[in-house]
């Protein structure tokens, strides 16, 4: 939906209520900005009591207007949804952009996290691009000065070129000099981004075409053309009818010139204006003055002192998992409720309605619906899972995700490797089918690449992970054994990749959300959302794996393939029966980690072999849904030469492992 | 909804709308940052249901 007019003749597009008729003609002064900025502080401190909230024609975005009397003068003050570019992605940042565009101000303020500025500043150049009349209110001063972070705004209103102003809006600090800036406001143009050549040519090119009215620059409505705003397009196509085709020829074009988009070489460029910026205007106390929050933050994305971080959060995980998870609710549920009660009673009325044992195989028995795929499901996979992702929504609430995103960054570029290319490789820590889907976000054809290639070699997804945390509960040399494989592998593989294939290395910033303390609620929701839909999902999967068993030992099949893998099993050490639980684990990762589990009960898996198994598993071929998204994002060639790889490298580093182990004699 | 990797704030269609173009999209029960890309399951309606209620009550207050 368009919700931008651009000057076109505005149609239901003011709030009704008390202030929306006693604001109208006046002045109008938006506040923009990212969400939690303080907006709503400092609209509350500029209004009065008349103050509305309505939806935005159209949508259920909700906008406040109020009016404000700023020294002599009476202002419509509007307090917009947050927005973190002026090229949206969500709704909300479309109707605030409406807002901003349309409704003609007099002032923009952009209200910014001062402790965020890096991220903040984005904005700030595209509404300066735009030729708004903005000021900049670096808010949540005292936050940055808790993180050490000290900002010469002076320094800052001198290089961007439009007046900023310091506040802490929630105590009033410095909103005496923000009244006075609104009232004696004069417009400045700021500081512009220089682009590469090729883009400026082409921004200029559109530029001189467009025609008609904009209310805002020629030069912000062409760089938003080559950002494929579509938005932007259909007015501009709108207005320029016939003429359109030549400005899309040169937008076609100049993307040519590039291997990434358009929108990210612009980001880019506008970062390094940025972070040159910062470097003239931002100091940061030195560690020692820093309160224990943020020194933990810093101490967390560290290369170096990360990695005990990271250590001493598996060896939570493998507590609360491997002991509360797998060793206390596992047994109860596998040995006693399934195999006590239900396995039992299941089998003798599914054996005296049925007589013919193919069709009793189906549901019961070794490989039935029942005793294997519910079994798995309920007994194994949901206790495990369960307390994993507990310990998964407190790791998340707490704020460390973003902070082992960067962490993991940092580390990727110690050995040639960066970029975003870091968000899958978390994400696959969850699924890593889904995060080979996000790996098409990545810029560059190099990142994608090297991110499919760690997610389906050395990412265990959680499922696995908890099963295979599960597995080795009660063995602390064992897990720190297959901690120290799996990240040698990682990296090595990481490291290989970034010599093998060329090409850019492109930038990576996010903003890192403060450190907290996670709250119940929040934890409880997102474990009981993440279990309610694992399960869904899981289910039935696992029993269509039980049918697909079943069918694959009616027609021999499966005997065929658990037979051929049986050698290279053999050859890592391996019991014959672990054959059958990698055939598992190419159906799902889970399903096969927990194939083991059932072989570590029934005291075939232990010691070395255990590890080996473990090890051979997380790093085995990627599950079929993981397998075919791969095919679909990468294509056949590459997921199969990916597959080529994967295969016997996984047999051979399970090999040189147990080789290891027992040439060194450890005794697990 | 809050992205819990990047913290982008946004609305479960906003999400859904990036997915567009997945495979499963549409039988899956995922939703994802329209920003960084970072999946969250949808909150199940009875969470939904006891937020509103909270809301209510806060109203009232």
């Amino acid at each position: 939906m368009a919700l931008l007019s651009l000057g076109r003749k505005e149609e239901n597009c003011h709030c009704s209520g008390n202030a929306g008729e006693i604001t109208e003609g006046l002045p109008k002064v938006v506040l923009v900005g990212s969400p939690n900025v303080g907006k709503s502080v400092v609209f509350g401190y500029l209004t009065g009591k008349y103050v509305t909230v309505s939806n935005y024609p159209g949508t259920t975005v909700e906008v406040t207007r109020g009016k404000g009397r700023l020294g002599d003068k009476e202002f419509e003050i509007i307090d917009t949804p947050g927005m973190y570019s002026l090229l949206p992605i969500t709704e909300e940042e479309r109707v605030a952009r409406s807002i901003l565009l349309d409704e003609n101000p007099a002032i923009v303020v952009q209200v910014a996290d001062a402790k965020n500025i890096e991220r903040m500043l984005h904005l700030t150049f595209q509404l300066m691009e735009a030729e708004a009349p903005v000021f900049l209110d670096l808010n949540l001063m005292d936050e940055a000065g808790r993180l050490g972070m000290k900002i010469d705004t002076g320094l800052l209103e001198k290089e961007l070129g439009i007046p900023v102003i310091a506040t802490v809006a929630t105590d009033g600090s410095g909103m005496e000099g923000f009244r006075e800036n609104i009232t004696g406001f004069k417009k400045k143009t700021g500081r512009a981004v220089k682009y590469d050549k090729a883009i400026e040519s082409a921004a200029q090119r559109l530029q001189e075409r467009l025609r008609g009215e904009y209310r805002i620059s020629k030069r912000a409505i062409a760089l938003l053309l080559l950002q494929d705003d579509p938005e932007i397009r259909s007015i501009v196509r709108e207005r320029m009818k016939d003429d359109y085709a030549s400005l899309e020829e040169i937008v076609e074009d100049t993307k040519k010139s590039y291997s990434q988009p358009l929108n990210y070489i612009i980001t880019i460029a506008r970062q390094r204006e940025i972070m040159e910026i910062i470097k003239k205007v931002t100091t940061s106390s030195p560690a020692g003055t820093l309160d224990f929050r943020e020194r933990l933050s810093r101490l967390m994305m560290h290369p170096l002192s990360g990695i005990p971080i990271l250590l001493l959060i598996i060896y939570g995980f493998y507590e609360f998992v491997g002991v509360l998870g797998a060793q206390i609710s596992v047994d109860f549920l596998e040995e006693t409720v399934f195999g006590e009660y239900i396995n039992p009673f299941v089998t003798g009325i599914v054996t005296s309605i049925i007589p013919w044992k193919v069709w009793q195989d189906l549901f019961v028995h070794q490989y039935g619906i029942i005793t294997l795929g519910i079994r798995y499901a309920i007994a194994i996979i949901l206790p495990v899972v369960t307390t994993f992702f507990i310990a998964f929504s407190i790791m998340e609430d707490s704020g460390y995700l973003p902070r082992l995103a960067m962490f993991i960054d940092r580390l990727f570029k110690k050995i040639g490797l960066n970029g975003r290319a870091v968000i899958p490789v978390v994400l696959g820590f969850g699924c890593d089918t889904m995060a080979t889907i996000v790996t098409r976000t990545l810029e560059t054809k190099r990142e994608r690449i090297i991110a499919t290639v760690l997610l389906s070699l050395a990412v265990p997804c959680s499922a696995q992970l908890g099963v295979i945390l599960a597995l080795l509960a009660g063995n602390f040399t064992a897990l720190w054994i297959f901690v120290g494989v799996m990240a040698i592998v990682f990296l090595f593989t990481g490291f290989l990749a970034a010599r093998i294939i060329p090409g850019e290395r492109p930038l990576f910033f996010m903003e890192v959300p403060p450190l907290r303390w996670p709250k119940l609620s929040n934890v409880f929701t997102k474990t009981y959302t993440r279990v309610e839909w694992y399960f869904k999902e899981v289910l039935p999967l696992f029993i269509l794996a039980s049918i697909l068993i079943w069918a694959g030992r009616l027609t021999g099949l499966f005997d065929l393939l658990t037979n051929a893998l049986s050698y290279p099993a053999a050859l890592i050490g391996l019991p014959k029966e672990a054959a059958t639980a990698f055939l598992y684990g190419f159906f799902r990762r889970d399903f096969g980690a927990a194939g083991l589990y059932d072989l570590k009960t029934q005291g075939l898996l232990n010691g070395i072999p255990l590890v080996v198994s473990v090890v051979t598993i997380a790093l085995f071929m990627p599950c079929i849904a993981q397998f075919s998204v791969t095919i679909k994002e990468r294509g056949w060639k590459m997921a199969l030469g990916m597959a080529a790889f994967i295969f016997p490298f996984a047999f051979f580093i399970g090999y040189m492992v147990n080789l290891v182990l027992n040439g060194l004699g450890v005794t697990l | 909804m809050k992205c819990s990797l990047c913290g982008l704030e946004f609305k479960e269609r906003d999400g859904l709308s990036s997915c567009k173009g997945c495979a499963v999209s549409g039988s899956c029960s995922l939703i994802k940052c329209p920003n960084c890309g970072y999946e969250a399951p949808k909150e199940p309606g009875i969470i939904k249901f006891i937020r509103s209620l909270k809301r209510q009550k806060e109203r009232k207050k």
